[in-house]
């Protein structure tokens, strides 16, 4: 009776609630909108979880209210509360019959799982039923979960439906199959390999929908693998082609541009495909051209292709004549008041000076001036840059810059990014030791704990092995000063473990070794860090190491070696130490010193850490020890494998026939059971393997069965009555055991080839030449004296002995591939006509024949027209500009909510006028279309399109719904209602 | 491949999240306060991208409204944003003059439009109409379920069961 009443009372609601959702919802999210603080807002949300949770609980609630809880379940996890709970529901909601339950389910489990999880194995049994579903809506909706929610494991159980769907009739099916596949190709790219070519196939496909979707795929594929796609460069190259001579449907046209999503998507393909190959390169020269003369500077859309242009031009085998066109775009992005623009500026600048260095000198105030701006994420672009264009002329200012900036930030992410660019700029470019080693003082005492380990290793070993290749007074100078800066700054109260560690090791190898000073003061201050610092072990480690090899080296040397008392008590302590290592070195630290100098000197030699230190791994040393055991009596060591295969030993032969079945899940039904006269075989057994086309290798195989004779446990009679364990344990049981792959432990240390790392002298009278010349040629702009010491640092320098060289080179080849490039343009154009003459049959790879026709016709665009009406009653400065700074060009959509928004509540109604007056403005535009002979048509679909789009009666409509629910414009809320388009 | 969608309100709250790179919740939680915090405090002529863990957010702000993508290194940020415009153009025309409410009480509806839009992370349609056909016909569908599963008859069997 209850439930009666509740069903009359949601009746009744069924009109009030508004937004087509229960009261009872609405409240919650008002509730919830109106919370000052996290901690109302979390009372509310758990006090909501506790109501859902006992009515989804309860067995009788309809399912039209347990779809509504779902979203409310949606909806407190999105404010980031735990859900689980409520997952099996949304589980079982995909299971439902009708379609509005299930498209709510899919969305839930979509949005609730990740690929992961333990639920999923509940629904790809619904997913494989929808996938074979009549309704291409079903279909579509059960792709949209297999996209988000099949793992590597349950692919198999899908993967021949979604094979099939690439040839639905529907297109929206077709194009959801591709990604879908594409996503399992991601997630396991070996269980679709051999469905690669469905690929290839579906880039022909009629929709250019389906066109676009293939491109994902590919891309991916040809980054992987671009030597088996170079046959397509062609088929690419005249998509785009038809692309951007709009041949594509009108609806995929953005801001006037054709389908400039494909474009990109496109032409980031030929950039992989063209890298680095010169003829595959030639065919793109042309349509990259194209494109790139005919965009449009005034949307955000068309810079966005420009970009991607330049990029293809800067991976693709360089063209002079588009380099010049990609130099002067970048110029035009760098001299924009965008932010976005510069950002896009700084970054292809950094990809075309790759190929030409010189590009960047062009700009470097702009840099400078990006260098300095207060947006940070346009800041790092250029730290990105500057770190692409270091030479061992500007190394120091702009190592220099970087270590300032990062001292200042913090976000740790970008620190240790940092931090690591500056190390590896300094170990390639560092232009004198004591630079060297003051930068790298500099990096790990800011960022010493953000490193990665592996850059504190590579310090030591670099101070080891030193630059030069065969100097050895520049390495014990480089060594000398590492020491001299390093007893210094030991003295600081708070420096990172990283950096400690590598004090100590540097002070423990070399801090005697010049003779600078005496072992009793380094093994004092190495005392100090050992004291100072009584939490970090690893620290302490190195510390009481260094003073072995002090004290050793002392030994050796013949002198008398009198321990500091501080010394003794920190070994004293260490003795008793609850860390076993700090233990183990303080013991071996008091063995050394007891030992007689020669035998010191052979245990501890001096300078030899880059020495090889052979190892007998097969510890052949024993082997009379062992021998003698044996002889004993003692038993032979059994290694692991062989431990672990004896208990598979007696199942051997059934063994292989496991394999293949055991290593994945069965997704068909089960077979009828029949009486089987042979219980020896399970069915399992003899099940047709096609249902696993792909066979993974399976990691057993490595398992060495041909053991030695073992005490075998299973006899052949007690076989059959135990358990058959065999094949079970292989998923979850006991890992078997790898062989080890043999790693030489000679350190084969990288030697690092830094080359002769002279300074190129930067002369001052050189760098003031750079000024005067720049001056002479950018007279009417101020410059501020330190941006142009800092520019003439940055890009002067190295640059006159490079560029005389390079321009002198490079001149040659610039005339030889200007001509060829002409030529190339002239074969191309005679070919493109040639071609075109043929192509507009068949051969055409996407077949749009009948859009082709519309085509034509582009200049009689009503929306254009009606814009130039429109835009004349705009400030002519705000649209200006507009196509820049974030708001959008001017197009009928942004027009409409700016009217609708300021018919709300000032006073600039004329504009309104002009666009509610419509029929007078049709008219005109009749005339105008009537003209050009398209009248009717062209008329009435924008009488359509007009009263279709967005109205402001629509909002103001929405707003007294609004209020009638109680949510009101509050100080807090006051944007609640605003147009997001406005 | 974008990797993640949201939608973050002036205030800070979440309207609406989308991932499409395997997260947890905690994580969620997480890159969501992280994030707000950055993108909410940057001034207005500011680029509308962000470096955040080696990868890039892109955001723009619609009203009181922040749509934000994670996009990898080497994607196109201006691409990026031009999707999110997109995304906004195609919610404006189906609900008519969108606003934050309208996103704040139908975000599962949102969640449909972004599905037709967005999937697997990669951008699936860039026809406004294709997508557009596409929902209605699902909403017509929908509709028909409703009044099959809002019969009286139906409710009474469902509830006396």
């Amino acid at each position: 009776m209850d439930q009666l009443k509740m069903i009359g009372r949601e009746l009744a609601m069924g009109s009030q609630g508004g937004f087509g959702q229960s009261k009872e919802f609405l409240d919650l999210i008002k509730s919830i909108g109106e919370t000052r603080s996290k901690a109302e807002e979390d009372r509310i949300v758990l006090r909501e979880i506790e109501t859902l949770k006992t009515r989804l609980g309860n067995p009788n609630t309809p399912k039209f209210k347990l779809k509504e809880y779902l979203v409310r379940l949606l909806y407190v996890e999105m404010l980031g509360h735990d859900a689980s709970f409520g997952y099996i529901y949304a589980v079982k909601m995909t299971h439902d019959e009708n379609l509005l339950f299930k498209r709510t389910g899919y969305l839930a489990v979509t949005l609730f799982l990740n690929e992961d999880h333990d639920l999923i194995i509940l629904i790809v049994n619904t997913i494989q039923k929808d996938l074979r579903s009549d309704n291409y809506l079903v279909v579509c909706a059960a792709l949209n979960a297999a996209c988000r929610l099949i793992n590597e494991e349950t692919i198999p159980a899908v993967l021949p439906q979604v094979v099939e769907l690439l040839g639905h009739h529907k297109e929206a099916v077709r194009k959801k199959a591709v990604m879908a596949l594409y996503r399992f190709h991601q997630r396991a790219p070996g269980s679709v390999s051999h469905l690669v070519s469905n690929f290839r196939k579906r880039l022909c496909d009629n929709d250019p929908g389906v066109m676009g979707a293939t491109l994902c795929p590919l891309f991916d594929l040809i980054t992987i693998d671009v030597n088996s796609y170079k046959d397509l460069v062609i088929s690419f190259v005249n998509i785009l082609k038809q692309v951007a001579e709009r041949r594509l449907p009108r609806s995929y046209d953005y801001r006037h541009m054709p389908a400039p999503f494909i474009q990109i998507k496109l032409l980031k393909i030929l950039g992989l495909l063209g890298n680095g190959d010169k003829k595959a390169s030639e065919h793109m020269y042309t349509i990259v051209g194209d494109i790139m003369r005919k965009f449009d500077s005034t949307s955000n859309i068309g810079n966005a292709v420009l970009y991607e242009c330049i990029c293809c031009v800067s991976s693709i085998h360089p063209n002079p004549k588009l380099l010049e066109t990609a130099a002067d775009a970048i110029s035009k992005f760098l001299k924009s008041d965008s932010h976005n623009l510069r950002y896009l500026g700084i970054d292809a600048l950094g990809r075309l000076t790759k190929i030409n260095p010189e590009i960047a000198e062009q700009h470097q105030l702009a840099v400078i001036d990006c260098l300095e701006d207060l947006d940070d994420t346009l800041k790092r672009k250029t730290f990105e840059l500057l770190y692409k264009m270091t030479k061992s002329s500007n190394v120091e200012v702009i190592v220099n810059c970087m270590v300032d900036y990062m001292i200042n930030i913090n976000d740790n992410h970008f620190k240790t990014e940092i931090a690591s660019r500056c190390v590896e700029l300094a170990e390639q470019f560092a232009p004198s030791n004591q630079w060297f080693i003051q930068t790298m003082n500099k990096v790990f005492e800011h960022a010493g704990d953000l490193v990665n380990a592996k850059v504190a290793h590579n310090l030591m070993r670099l101070i080891a092995e030193g630059f030069g290749e065969d100097d050895n007074i520049v390495d014990s100078q480089l060594r000398s000063s590492a020491v001299e800066s390093y007893t210094r700054i030991i003295g600081e109260p708070i420096l990172p473990s990283a950096f400690l560690q590598v004090i100590c090791w540097v002070l423990g190898e070399y801090g005697t070794a010049d003779g600078k000073y005496s072992a009793s003061y380094i093994s004092g201050k190495l005392c100090d860090v050992a004291e100072a610092l009584s939490t970090d072990e690893i620290v302490k480690a190195y510390a009481v190491t260094a003073l072995g090899k002090i004290y050793s080296f002392e030994i050796a040397a013949g002198r008398k070696v009198n321990l500091l008392p501080e010394c003794e008590s920190l070994i004293e302590e260490l003795l008793a130490s609850h860390s076993t290592d700090l233990q183990q070195r303080a013991y071996e630290l008091r063995a050394l010193i007891g030992l007689d100098a020669h035998v010191v000197a052979n245990l501890m030699p001096m300078d030899a850490s880059c020495e090889d230190i052979e190892i007998d791994k097969g510890l052949s040393f024993l082997d009379g020890y062992i021998q003698q055991a044996i002889e004993n009596g003692a038993q032979p060591y059994v290694s692991e494998s062989e431990r672990l295969g004896m208990s598979n030993i007696s199942n051997f032969k059934s063994q292989e026939q496991h394999e293949f079945l055991t290593h994945s899940l069965r997704f068909e039904a089960y077979e009828l059971p029949k009486p089987s006269m042979t219980p020896q075989v399970p069915p399992v057994l003899a099940s047709p393997t096609e249902l696993f086309p792909v066979s993974v290798p399976y990691y057993h195989t490595e398992v060495n069965y041909s053991t030695t004779p073992v005490p075998s446990i299973s006899s052949a009679g007690s076989s059959e009555l135990q358990l058959r364990l065999d094949g079970v344990q292989k998923k979850w049981g006991h890992p078997s055991y790898f062989s080890p792959t043999s790693s030489t432990l000679n350190s084969d240390a990288a030697k690092i080839q830094n080359g002769s790392t002279k300074p190129d002298s930067v002369g001052s009278a050189n760098s003031e030449a750079r000024h005067v010349s720049y001056d002479s040629r950018k007279p009417q702009v101020e410059i501020s004296p330190e941006k142009q010491k800092l520019a003439a640092s940055l890009f002067g320098g190295a640059s006159k002995s490079d560029r005389r060289q390079s321009s002198s080179s490079q001149k040659v080849p610039k005339n030889n591939s200007h001509a060829a490039y002409k030529s190339h343009v002239e074969k191309t154009a005679t070919s493109d006509t040639g071609a075109q003459k043929t192509s507009q049959p068949p051969s055409d790879l996407l077949d749009l024949g009948e859009t082709t026709g519309t085509s034509i016709l582009p200049s009689l665009d009503p929306f254009k027209q009606l814009e130039g009406v429109l835009d004349q009653t705009q400030d002519p400065t705000s649209l200006n500009t507009g196509g820049f700074s974030g708001t959008d060009a001017p197009d009928i959509m942004s027009l409409y909510v700016d009217t609708s928004l300021r018919d709300q509540g000032n006073s600039t109604a004329n504009l309104l006028s002009t666009v509610n007056d419509s029929s007078s403005l049709l008219s005109g535009f009749s005339d105008a279309t009537n003209r050009t002979g398209h009248g009717g048509n062209t008329v009435a679909q924008l009488t359509q399109k007009l009263s279709e789009g967005p109205n402001h009666k629509d909002s103001l409509e929405k707003d007294a719904t609004v209020r009638q629910m109680g949510v009101t414009p509050s100080g807090q809320n006051p944007n609640l209602f605003k147009d997001l388009l406005g | 491949m974008i990797h993640f969608v949201l939608l973050i309100s002036r205030q800070g709250k979440v309207r609406l999240t989308k991932w499409y790179s395997p997260y947890s919740q905690k994580e969620r939680t997480k890159v969501i306060r992280e994030l707000s915090g950055t993108i909410l405090s940057r001034g207005p002529k500011l680029c509308n991208f962000v470096e955040w863990r080696g990868y890039k957010v892109v955001y723009k702000r619609y009203a009181s409204l922040y749509f934000c993508m994670c996009i990898d290194q080497d994607d196109n940020e201006l691409e990026v944003l031009e999707i999110i415009h997109h995304f906004v153009e195609i919610l404006d025309r189906y609900f008519g003059s969108v606003c934050e409410l309208d996103l704040i009480f139908n975000f599962h509806k949102a969640y449909y439009i972004l599905d037709e839009i967005l999937i697997a992370g990669e951008l699936q349609e860039s026809s406004k109409k294709t997508v557009a056909r596409l929902i209605a016909a699902q909403d017509s569908l929908v509709e028909q379920a409703k009044e099959q599963a809002g019969t009286i008859s139906n409710m009474i069997a469902q509830a006396t069961k």
